[in-house]
């Protein structure tokens, strides 16, 4: 073998073992839950980190039925997505208002809704949670979907209002002139075309949503969602590690098929130009 | 079908006024060309009649209706941008039954409207295909095959060549106009192209800076400019202008030669000869030191300088004419095609 072709073998070593680690220490934590989720609780405190040798969906059971993990996981998709979908149709809404109508205070607003995009959740916990109490929201659904389309709206309106403010403005001439009114240039034109960013953000805000604990532990304490569930089931003293596997298993099941169906579409509306010259 | 009258029109943008005062009567079945440099305001003109922009003040007429404060949906017109402005996301048959199913025309007759116009354009075999399926010339007739199903009062045209290559302009140039005789629908239209004005409007609007320079028949605009701007402007190649003093009808070039022309005016003018009414005469007044020459085949375009002068001349010469660079060759010109303009206001001096 040349000198060459040996330099750059080592070269691939060097790049190729830390990056191996990186990827190991992303599937660990998954191989472990699984894992761990299939024992019982004797066999996880005789070996923690050894393989399954008696694999039981004892754990799920109990976690879905004794654990109340039912009434969650309903609570969480209930919630979810009356949120994604507040979400994305409101962000679309405005997003087309500041992108495309001229109105006065048109910059003052998209700037307003762009510095609350830097203010972190925790510094307006208190007035939100006086808020919420004041509006007779406290322990209802309905609350904590407003909850969370309030706090990831910003984020959102900014995203459709940049994608919209790309698309060439003689789409909406075009559809003015062809007769159509404004609510009408938004659902027969931008909403449409907004799908990329609709999709993006749908997967975005899914993903917020469902892994949210602080906001919904505020809101809802009487019911609970999937990640509050999961983090009461650590005990002070002990935990039941199994069982705590199971749950986590079940809470991150609805992502990642939700990441399967969509996969392709993602990558497809992202190549996908929105108009070709 | 509809006529047009502007009245006193103004655009401002805040302080800035792009459009000073313009006013224009359109006949009922007149195809207009508004024409001009980029910037000249000649495509917010049209916005204003379509009503996506707003009327600062005066009067847009469409028929016997003032439609300024109408939506662009109530106006009864149909557009055809430059970038096509198809809907992406819908098919060609979509794309041109929209305007009609937003109008809650019954289905059976958008379909026979939606064929005809197909028919007309020769686009039927496409009709199930998405916009970035089809060529850009393709894309033209969709759009403007979506004009035509409206059965519009007016159309307005955005430049609506300009994307596509030099030959397909050409043909597509002879197809708008062959279709706006045969549907006999008002139509404006905008283009910086002086030729795509020429050939297509029975009367053509010249806009520059705001101001409406001219507005007349092409070949109005042609044999009697009214500004040096239009001279310049229509013609191709554009007309040669001489710095020259008037005295008792006869004109004094800056190399002392002398034509006759110039009228009752005196002072300092400027003499304007288009490069195809320059003829080639041993005895003409004008020399022209010859620096190259230009062959198009058909013809040949002298380019040089007025003798003893550093003024720039074009002359257009029939056939081959290749011999004679750096040699001094003479030209005249008969009289009834000088333009005399006024140096200072570059307004046309009329004999």
């Amino acid at each position: 073998m040349s000198k060459p072709a040996k330099r750059d073998r080592r070269i691939l070593w060097a790049a190729s073992v830390p990056m191996m680690l990186l990827a190991l220490s992303c599937v660990y934590p998954i191989y472990f839950a699984i894992n761990n989720a299939l024992k019982d609780r004797k066999g996880y405190i005789l070996d923690r980190f050894g393989l399954v040798t008696d694999p039981s969906i004892e754990n799920f059971v109990t976690a879905w039925s004794r654990a109340r993990f039912d009434e969650y996981f309903f609570n969480s998709v209930t919630v979810t997505a009356g949120a994604v979908l507040a979400l994305l149709l409101v962000s679309s809404l405005a997003g087309f208002a500041l992108a495309v109508l001229r109105f006065p205070a048109r910059k003052l607003i998209f700037g307003v809704i762009l510095a609350s995009l830097m203010i972190p959740v925790q510094v307006v916990l208190v007035p939100f949670y006086q808020t919420i109490v004041a509006l007779e929201l406290l322990n209802t659904r309905i609350g904590l979907i407003l909850s969370y389309t309030a706090f990831f709206l910003p984020f959102s309106t900014y995203l459709m209002t940049a994608f919209y403010a790309a698309l060439p403005r003689e789409l909406v001439d075009a559809a003015r002139v062809d007769g159509a009114k404004f609510l009408q240039v938004w659902w027969y034109v931008m909403l449409p075309m907004g799908k990329p960013a609709l999709l993006t953000l749908g997967i975005l805000n899914t993903l917020y949503c469902w892994n949210d604990v602080l906001i919904s532990l505020l809101v809802l304490q009487d019911e609970r969602t999937l990640m509050v569930g999961i983090a009461a089931l650590r005990g002070e003293y002990t935990t039941n590690v199994p069982l705590l596997s199971a749950a986590i298993v079940l809470g991150a099941a609805p992502i990642v098929l939700l990441y399967v169906i969509f996969q392709r579409k993602i990558v497809a509306g992202i190549a996908t130009g929105a108009v070709k010259g | 079908m509809a006529s047009i009258t502007m009245k006193d029109l103004v655009k401002a943008y805040g302080d800035t006024e792009v459009l000073h005062h313009i006013e224009g009567d359109i006949n009922d079945g007149e195809f207009i060309v508004i024409v001009g440099p980029s910037g000249c305001g000649k495509s917010t003109l049209l916005r204003m009649v379509a009503g996506l922009e707003t009327v600062t003040s005066g009067e847009i007429s469409i028929g016997d209706k003032v439609v300024n404060k109408l939506e662009p949906a109530d106006r009864d017109i149909a557009m055809v941008f430059q970038n096509y402005a198809l809907y992406p996301h819908m098919s060609v048959r979509e794309n041109m039954a929209y305007g009609l199913k937003i109008r809650k025309i019954a289905k059976a007759e958008i379909d026979r409207r939606v064929r005809e116009a197909a028919d007309i354009l020769e686009i039927g075999q496409y009709l199930d295909r998405k916009p970035r399926q089809l060529s850009g010339g393709q894309r033209q007739r969709v759009a403007m095959g979506r004009a035509i199903v409206r059965n519009p009062q007016v159309f307005l045209f955005d430049e609506p060549l300009s994307n596509l290559d030099a030959k397909l302009r050409v043909q597509m140039r002879l197809e708008i106009r062959k279709l706006q005789q045969r549907l006999g629908v008002t139509s404006i239209y905008v283009t910086h192209d002086q030729v795509e004005a020429m050939t297509l409007g029975d009367r053509l609007m010249v806009l520059n800076g705001g101001y409406v320079e001219q507005f007349g028949t092409p070949i109005e605009l042609y044999d009697r400019p009214a500004t040096l701007f239009v001279a310049g402007f229509i013609g191709s190649p554009s007309m040669n202008f001489l710095p020259a003093e008037a005295k008792d009808g006869t004109l004094t070039l800056g190399n002392g030669a002398t034509v006759s022309g110039g009228g009752h005016s005196t002072g300092a003018v400027t003499l304007g000869i288009r490069p195809e009414h320059l003829m080639h005469d041993e005895n003409g007044p004008i020399g022209i030191s010859v620096q190259m020459f230009e062959q198009l085949g058909a013809n040949t375009l002298l380019h040089g300088v007025l003798e003893g002068t550093d003024t720039e001349i074009v002359a257009s010469m029939p056939g081959h004419v290749s011999t004679g660079e750096g040699s001094v060759m003479r030209f005249s010109a008969e009289a009834s095609v000088l333009h005399v303009f006024d140096a200072a206001s570059g307004k046309r001096i009329e004999e």
